[in-house]
């Protein structure tokens, strides 16, 4: 549905861009991910025609987009990183302005309007002016601006920044929903975000990509081996850590340094496999102790990122 | 027509800010104000003054009313929904350039008042200069808003975008001085691009082919500018 061919991007002699390449296929999520500075909206941009690439070549639902630009513009709904918003207008006579230059037919356009409203929990806002709506009700005037003509191509650069975590659920939520029939690319920079709505990632650091792959295997990549954060209340039994170590020795397992905290002893355990753990739990029940908190330790963004980068490094050595 | 949505939204834009109202209002103050100071002192049935000094309030209001067109679309990043969107940079300047148009006839209509005015007391009011001194203010409006349009699209800055057109406009306004200056083909050459030149001929009853042809090309020129100025973010 997308696809980008060694896209390299100049400005002036910065290259924001290094022989990009990656296709997304319909129906897909995939999720740009990178630091500030990366490279992310000057790709979006190319893949909406907004600005050209110094060379190679980018294809939307089989269109060129420096070619065919039109016909590209007809089958794709962009939010850019600050929505293009008109603070002067209402929020229905802006949707019917984009209605308008988005070619949607004068006899839909009003239902249209209506229903891309109530998906975003707009309707009650329809009359109101945009710049005195909040920062949260911008940002869905933005996505309602970018998804109103149905199109076949939605590009997302940042849609859930400046929102407060109930809204950013709620986003997610949508984006997830108008997975079902648009192909999607969203950037961002927080790896929870992905994982919560993307399959498949591209990770770009100074204009080239560091990774293509699904967030299943960039999270296992990077921390390697399953990691649980353990908080542990011993009962009444004074020598439980003593007992811990020995437990923890028994099996494969990485412990790290037992902190102790209102007799609540807390640790992070690595082990091989997931299955090395049902063992050790197995054991500290039976020893009488008290679980607090078993929580999975996830990679961060930051984790994958250093990691991905570093090892780049050390290929550049070898 | 997606021509006539921008057009329509930059209605609305104009209404909505207060930039409308204050031009509309010192336009009218000052024409009606000289109006009046005109006719008392020089007790003359005649529109001329009147369509002269209009012409000279628009060019020192016609900046400020032009220069948030474009400007204002790339300071709000709207910009991107507009070239992302299936519309050419030209159906946005025609757009806009027929906003400001409509803006501009409203202005030129309400001071209609005053013809009708001389005419309903005046037993020997010529109405020719005033049909003609009319179509030339139309035109000047035209070349304007083109102009205006098209220093609006350099900058994002409006500030910068009004100086861009006040000093365009006015050396247009100008060059006609250049021919008592020299008296061969160069100053010729720098008359025949003055507008005010060619405005006044208007204003003495004179419609001119030549004249009129000048004020649309003008005005075709600078509209197809300020379209390519457009163009060029995508390809620069």
């Amino acid at each position: 549905m997308i696809e980008m061919k060694n896209i390299t991007r100049y400005y002036g002699n910065f290259r924001a861009l290094n022989d990009i390449s990656f296709t997304v296929n319909k129906g897909e999520i995939l999720g740009l991910l990178g630091p500030n500075g990366a490279g992310k909206t000057t790709a979006m941009r190319i893949l909406t025609s907004f600005l050209p690439a110094t060379s190679g070549t980018a294809t939307v639902a089989g269109f060129d987009v420096f070619e065919e630009s039109y016909e590209v513009r007809r089958r794709l709904g962009y939010l850019p990183e600050t929505p293009p918003l008109y603070l002067e207008m209402t929020v229905e006579s802006y949707l019917n302005f984009v209605a308008e230059i988005k070619e949607i037919p004068g006899r839909i356009r009003r239902p249209r309007i209506r229903e891309t409203a109530a998906r975003l929990g707009l309707e009650e806002n329809l009359g109101r002016v945009i710049g005195h709506l909040s920062k949260g009700f911008r940002q869905r005037v933005g996505i309602a601006q970018a998804m109103l003509h149905n199109p076949e191509v939605l590009i997302l650069d940042e849609p859930t920044v400046g929102l407060d975590p109930n809204q950013i659920i709620e986003i997610r939520h949508l984006i997830k929903d108008l997975a079902s029939d648009h192909t999607i690319i969203l950037s961002t920079h927080y790896l929870a975000e992905v994982s919560m709505t993307c399959v498949r990632v591209v990770i770009i650091n100074e204009g080239e990509i560091v990774a293509v792959d699904t967030v299943a295997n960039l999270e296992r990549f990077s921390s390697g081996k399953p990691m649980w954060k353990i908080a542990i209340k011993p009962g009444n039994d004074q020598n439980f850590a003593e007992k811990l170590k020995k437990i923890t020795t028994a099996t494969t397992a990485q412990c790290s340094e037992l902190q102790i905290e209102e007799g609540i002893s807390r640790f992070n355990l690595e082990m091989e496999t997931e299955e090395d753990f049902d063992e050790f739990f197995r054991q500290v029940s039976s020893a009488g102790a008290i679980f607090r908190q078993i929580s999975p330790v996830r990679a961060s963004l930051e984790d994958v990122f250093l990691k991905l980068t570093s090892n780049e490094e050390k290929r550049g050595e070898e | 027509m997606k021509i006539f949505a921008i057009m329509k939204k930059e209605l609305q834009s104009f209404f909505f800010s207060p930039v409308a109202y204050i031009v509309f209002a010192s336009f009218l103050l000052i024409v009606g104000y000289l109006f009046w100071v005109v006719l008392v002192t020089s007790k003359l049935a005649t529109l001329e003054p009147l369509l002269y000094n209009a012409s000279f309030v628009l060019l020192l209001a016609s900046p400020v009313m032009t220069m948030r067109l474009i400007s204002e679309e790339r300071k709000g990043r709207t910009m991107e929904l507009l070239l992302t969107s299936p519309i050419s940079p030209m159906q946005i300047i025609l757009g806009k350039y027929l906003a400001c148009m409509v803006l501009y006839l409203a202005l030129i209509l309400l001071t209609l008042q005053y013809p009708l005015l001389l005419s309903r007391y005046s037993s020997d009011f010529d109405l020719g200069p005033v049909y003609s001194g009319y179509i030339g203010l139309v035109l000047l409006s035209s070349a304007f808003v083109s102009l205006g349009l098209f220093t609006s699209s350099l900058s994002e800055n409006q500030i910068i975008s009004a100086m861009l057109s006040f000093g365009g406009l006015l050396l247009f306004w100008i060059f006609g001085w250049a021919k008592h200056a020299f008296d061969n083909w160069f100053g010729n050459m720098l008359g025949s691009l003055s507008i005010f030149d060619r405005y006044s001929d208007f204003l003495r009853g004179i419609v001119d082919s030549g004249n009129t042809i000048f004020f649309v090309i003008f005005t075709v020129v600078w509209l197809f500018l300020a379209a390519r100025v457009i163009e060029s973010e995508r390809w620069r």
